[in-house]
């Protein structure tokens, strides 16, 4: 009797728990102010004592990464890397041709991004579980002006978007993540798609969505291995970030689609030193008229069809 | 003073998992101690206590994770309840019992949290890796579990400044 009574209590409770818990999830799906500053909230007092816990730990993290990592090395490694991104990172920029981007950034407003305001960042750790392996922690937060949205990037180029402030730190989802969606433009052709990286490939972007295939086989109306791809004026993110060089084009399953490989410029991977570009995102961004090529019959050129209501999607 | 007490392995779980975790990986994968944290609640102090602090647990390590608020509590307590339910005499407080019921509590816990992740519109959660990933936390966690024990026996002892005392094993 009394066992019986013992379980039916304990069920309840994890009854009342469960139901606490889809409470929870749903006012965080849905943005509830109050729950997400509640989280900033303990992040922020905590954060003093992950901070130095952190330093008091480093040598535990150093010493399993040099037996198990060959960290000796690391330090070289970075140096190098480091400058050859940014090498990389000025020659792609130099490719972008500079007229048509300033007939783009006139168009969205958006200023150059080499006059643009950043803030320079150290990466405190890297993803913290076991499913979050695209995502890093900055230690510049709201106090140094950082909001959720703003582009972070390398000398080498794009890193990823701002997704999470506190007070002191940022979150920021790196572009490896598959579920980040940038709007880039093919400096060779300078056709503008929409592009995210390709799961199971590090280091790879896809631009799969917003370019159509060249009527004909003229290969000079594809973009050329090894060309640049920079961030397109129409993204959220300032123009002229560059993403990387194009791997490989082919025409899409749908055959009037183009769908390019790019190689990533910057190595996510390992991450020291990074910038935000204090750049407040758009409200609300649309892809420039971006007519699924499929709805066109052949020989008609999509560009001349009107959109159909809001298009899909967007850099977010 | 057990409420402050639990509160404290918490707090060390948490910063632990936050600094020493985040470099520490075997093949890429961290141990979850929060979720050894809500087994051996579960284990130690029965289902109903067992799954509340859980749920504490889950809830304070999805504060830093990217999922919603909420995912990992559940998890956290379905898992604890689960084991806390278990008939008394079928384990006694040893060391290889303890390990392996981390192992078990830690590989249903991220199971757990991926399934429900993705049932509420969280993607990238279940996958191919999510077998292995499941798998060496939980052997991760079943080595760290003798050690974990000592201070969560220590945070349930004493009397209880909320709800009833917790009937640890011995």
């Amino acid at each position: 009797m009394a066992l019986a009574q013992r379980t039916g209590r304990s069920r309840h409770r994890l009854v009342l728990l469960a139901l606490t818990a889809i409470t929870l999830l749903t006012v965080d799906l849905n943005g509830f102010g109050p729950i997400e500053s509640a989280q900033r909230v303990v992040r922020d007092v905590l954060h003093p004592v992950t901070s130095l816990a952190a330093t008091v730990f480093s040598p535990v993290g150093d010493a399993w990464n040099s037996v198990f990592n060959y960290g000796d090395l690391e330090a070289e490694n970075d140096a190098l890397r480091a400058e050859l991104e940014a090498m990389q990172g000025a020659i792609i920029r130099g490719e972008a041709d500079t007229e048509t981007l300033r007939r783009l950034l006139a168009a969205t407003e958006l200023p150059y991004v080499d006059d643009v305001e950043r803030v320079a960042a150290n990466v405190v750790r890297g993803s913290v579980g076991n499913f979050d392996d695209h995502v890093i922690t900055i230690d510049r937060g709201s106090r140094e002006g950082v909001a959720e949205g703003m582009a972070v990037v390398t000398g080498a180029g794009m890193v990823g978007r701002v997704e999470r402030v506190d007070n002191a730190t940022a979150t920021v989802q790196l572009i490896s993540d598959a579920a980040l969606f940038i709007g880039a433009r093919l400096v060779a052709t300078d056709d503008v798609g929409l592009g995210h990286a390709l799961p199971g490939e590090s280091g790879v972007f896809v631009i799969d969505r917003g370019l159509d295939y060249p009527d004909t086989d003229d290969p000079a109306l594809l973009p050329e291995i090894g060309t640049a791809v920079v961030t397109a004026g129409v993204s959220s993110y300032p123009a002229d970030i560059p993403i990387g060089t194009v791997r490989a084009v082919e025409r899409s399953s749908d055959e009037a689609s183009m769908r390019v490989e790019v190689e990533l410029s910057t190595d996510v991977d390992d991450l020291h030193f990074v910038s935000v570009l204090l750049v407040d995102p758009p409200e609300e961004f649309q892809l420039d008229p971006v007519v699924p090529a499929t709805d066109a019959g052949l020989g008609v050129d999509p560009d001349l069809l009107e959109p159909e209501g809001e298009t899909e999607g967007g850099d977010e | 003073m057990t409420f402050l007490k639990i509160g404290a392995v918490l707090l060390v779980s948490i910063v632990v998992q936050l600094t020493v975790f985040v470099d520490v990986r075997v093949a890429d994968v961290a141990p979850e101690l929060l979720a050894l944290v809500a087994v051996l609640a579960g284990f130690l102090a029965g289902p109903e206590r067992g799954s509340t602090i859980a749920f504490g647990a889950g809830l304070l390590w999805d504060i830093w994770l990217p999922t919603p608020l909420g995912l990992a509590a559940m998890a956290f307590a379905t898992v604890a309840f689960a084991i806390g339910s278990i008939e008394a005499g079928l384990f006694n407080d040893t060391r290889g019992q303890v390990s392996a019921l981390a192992f078990l509590g830690t590989f249903a816990s991220v199971l757990g949290y991926a399934l429900l992740g993705e049932v509420v519109g969280q993607r990238g959660l279940v996958d191919i890796e999510l077998l292995r990933v499941a798998l060496i936390a939980g052997l991760l966690n079943a080595a760290i579990a003798p050690v974990m024990v000592r201070p969560m026996r220590w945070a349930l002892r004493g009397p209880m400044t909320f709800g009833r005392p917790a009937p640890t094993r011995a």
